[in-house]
């Protein structure tokens, strides 16, 4: 454990590191598109003033510019949050469905300058255990940036919270080359993530499948 | 002056490009790559203003391909932020790397300064 120690907390403050100006980068856009509209209504305001008649329909329009963007903001910072509380806790219940959805929708940004998206399927029944949230959703964003350096341009990543005989599983279906970089260039770096963790990352039965089993520590 | 806006964010560039507009400038604006490309196939801009972070392409590498079909083109980046390595390459590739959210007086200085500090308002 100690060997691992340091890069567990190097890469644990990359990650988050990553989706702190991931997050900053969104609001900044939230604030330019504010901004803008801000200045538009001066524009009108200053036209008005010299006799051009406000139009209702632009009001309207920058109005509705102004709570889309509110809107916005407040699930960047609801997802943030969520984010930033999930190292409150050592050891605790993870619902990894709504885990993986969380660090997608945080690595969507990411995921879009490279022409990709991540589609999350909801299981059945909850796919839930014990274990540290965090190092949990470092991990999964380890497989999302390998995904991104693979599969930009080549269509939608599937993210399949599953049970796999009986054993908790995060299936990642990319297209039919996607497991080519394995084991050579992943897991790579999150290897002793992994190994703290006491999950497995192995390539699934096709070409376009990777699969990272986690144990359910509610017993230790 | 003929200006190109290139933004993914849509209700951004579009609200950019109205105000632009408002002020006499002659402004048309693209959302994407391709779009930004085929605009400056159809018509002879003066200035590009570019975002630095655009889905599937940098803004950077954008540049550089309206560089190659218009040289005498000339280009600022305006961007959320980005990092100190961003800043040093926008810096060095365009006339001036802002930063949103700027005021639109700014903007404009910037703009007529990269044009040589003429008067280019209006077609």
């Amino acid at each position: 454990m100690s060997d691992l120690f340091e890069p567990i907390c190097a890469s644990g403050l990359q990650f988050f590191g990553k989706v702190s100006a991931s997050v900053s980068h969104e609001l900044k856009n939230v604030l330019a598109v504010l901004n803008e509209n801000a200045g538009l209504l001066e524009d009108l305001s200053l036209a008005a003033e010299r006799g051009k008649p406000l139009m209702p329909e632009q009001l309207k329009r920058v109005s509705e510019n102004f709570h889309k963007q509110i809107r916005r903001a407040d699930d960047i910072l609801k997802n943030m949050n969520r984010f930033a509380h999930s190292v409150d806790r050592f050891s605790a219940k993870v619902d990894l469905y709504e885990l993986v959805s969380l660090i997608s929708v945080l690595a969507s940004r990411l995921a879009a300058m490279r022409n990709l998206t991540f589609v999350v399927t909801k299981p059945e029944e909850p796919v839930a255990f014990q274990s540290n949230p965090f190092l949990v959703e470092n991990l999964v964003w380890f497989c999302l940036e390998y995904a991104m350096a693979r599969e930009g341009g080549k269509g939608p990543v599937q993210l399949i919270p599953t049970k796999k005989s009986g054993k908790i599983a995060l299936s990642v279906v990319g297209s039919a080359a996607f497991t080519e970089g394995y084991p050579e260039h992943f897991p790579g770096a999150a290897a002793p993530l992994a190994a703290v963790l006491g999950a497995t990352l192995v390539a699934g039965d096709s070409a376009d499948e990777l699969v990272v089993y986690f144990p359910d520590r509610k017993n230790e | 002056m003929r200006v190109l806006l290139v933004d993914d964010e849509v209700e951004f560039v579009s609200t950019l490009a109205e105000r632009l507009r408002f002020r006499g400038f002659d402004v048309d604006y693209a959302i994407e790559a391709a779009g930004a490309l085929t605009l400056n196939e159809q018509k002879e801009y003066d200035l590009a203003v570019l975002d630095m972070k655009m889905p599937g392409i940098s803004g950077l590498a954008l540049k550089g391909l309206l560089a190659e079909k218009s040289p005498a083109l000339k280009f600022i980046f305006l961007t959320g932020h980005g990092s100190e390595k961003d800043y040093l390459l926008g810096s060095r590739e365009s006339a001036y790397y802002l930063v949103k959210p700027m005021s639109i007086d700014r903007l404009i200085a910037k703009m007529h300064e990269t044009m040589g500090g003429k008067e280019h308002l209006g077609a």
